[in-house]
């Protein structure tokens, strides 16, 4: 059981036994993208559902964290996992010009995405050349 | 003076993708590949776990609709084929955008994981949530764990 990912209901003994391995999150795959007034990031987060994901903002640093609520059945033993760990965790720095505020985060079918606004003042603008 | 070029002439090309290598010798079960493994973080990710019962193949493929993902069973092998569209990388006027990362898999993809024998197909049902599918397949009866009892002699 402890192998194929594993469900939020466990006992304490199992408990114990995987307080190392859950130290040890995934890495969630990312797309980042520039808008012209925003940054776009995506994550792949299979399993995270609304409720156990995490979107924290520290001092300039964008956490993300989610755990995999797998309804598993009982009584089951692992033949082949190659999705190891029950928790997905990423880390970004952000720049200055991101209005935490206004960030915005949803989460459709395990994929996550977050649009970070750039403040007022950063957006782009275009420079018209001038003709001489 | 040619010494240091011997060095590049053994081999195929496969010994320069050490740090695959090395990925999937941490990984595997000593030397022996199983013959449809994968390289490790191949979209979508699969585990397969047993009961007395069932066998149950988790897909995790995040972002993918129920309608998006096509289950096959034949003679043990299971596919799965789909597709995923990418983040647009472009404006309104269809000037693109800076790109800083694009980790995520996009585009059509198949995969087939050999599942163990003696499951019954017909009997296969699948479900979805949170981006993570769940297909159930029922062991045939005759392959069932059953409590032999002894007979007074």
């Amino acid at each position: 059981m402890n192998n194929v990912v594993l469900s939020s209901n466990r006992s304490s003994l199992q408990q114990r036994g995987d307080e190392k391995r859950e130290q040890e999150a995934l890495l969630p795959a990312v797309d980042i993208i520039e808008e012209s007034n925003a940054l776009k990031l995506v994550a792949d987060m299979p399993g995270v559902t609304h409720e156990t994901l995490k979107v924290e903002l520290d001092n300039n640093v964008l956490s993300l964290e989610g755990e995999i609520a797998l309804d598993i059945a009982k009584g089951l033993s692992a033949l082949h996992a190659e999705v190891r760990g029950q928790r997905f965790a990423r880390r970004f720095r952000l720049s200055h010009e991101v209005d935490s505020d206004a960030i915005t985060a949803t989460i459709v079918n395990g994929v996550l995405t977050l649009t970070l606004p750039k403040k007022d003042s950063h957006r782009t603008r275009r420079i018209e050349v001038q003709a001489a | 003076m040619f010494d240091d070029l011997k060095r590049f002439e053994t081999g195929s090309p496969q010994q320069f993708d050490w740090l695959r290598q090395l990925l999937d010798g941490f990984f595997s079960d000593g030397n022996v590949m199983d013959i449809r493994a994968v390289p490790r973080g191949s979209f979508p990710m699969i585990n397969i776990a047993r009961s007395d019962d069932t066998v149950r193949v988790y897909v995790f493929a995040a972002g993918l609709a129920p309608s998006d993902l096509t289950i096959d069973v034949q003679d043990n092998v299971l596919t799965l084929r789909g597709k995923r569209e990418p983040v647009m990388g472009s404006n309104e006027d269809g000037s693109s955008r800076p790109v800083f990362r694009r980790e995520r898999a996009s585009g059509e993809f198949v995969r087939s994981i050999a599942l163990p024998d003696g499951l019954d197909a017909e009997r296969a049902e699948a479900r979805h949530a949170h981006g993570v599918f769940e297909i159930v397949l029922p062991k045939r009866e005759e392959l069932k764990p059953r409590r032999i009892d002894v007979q007074a002699a």
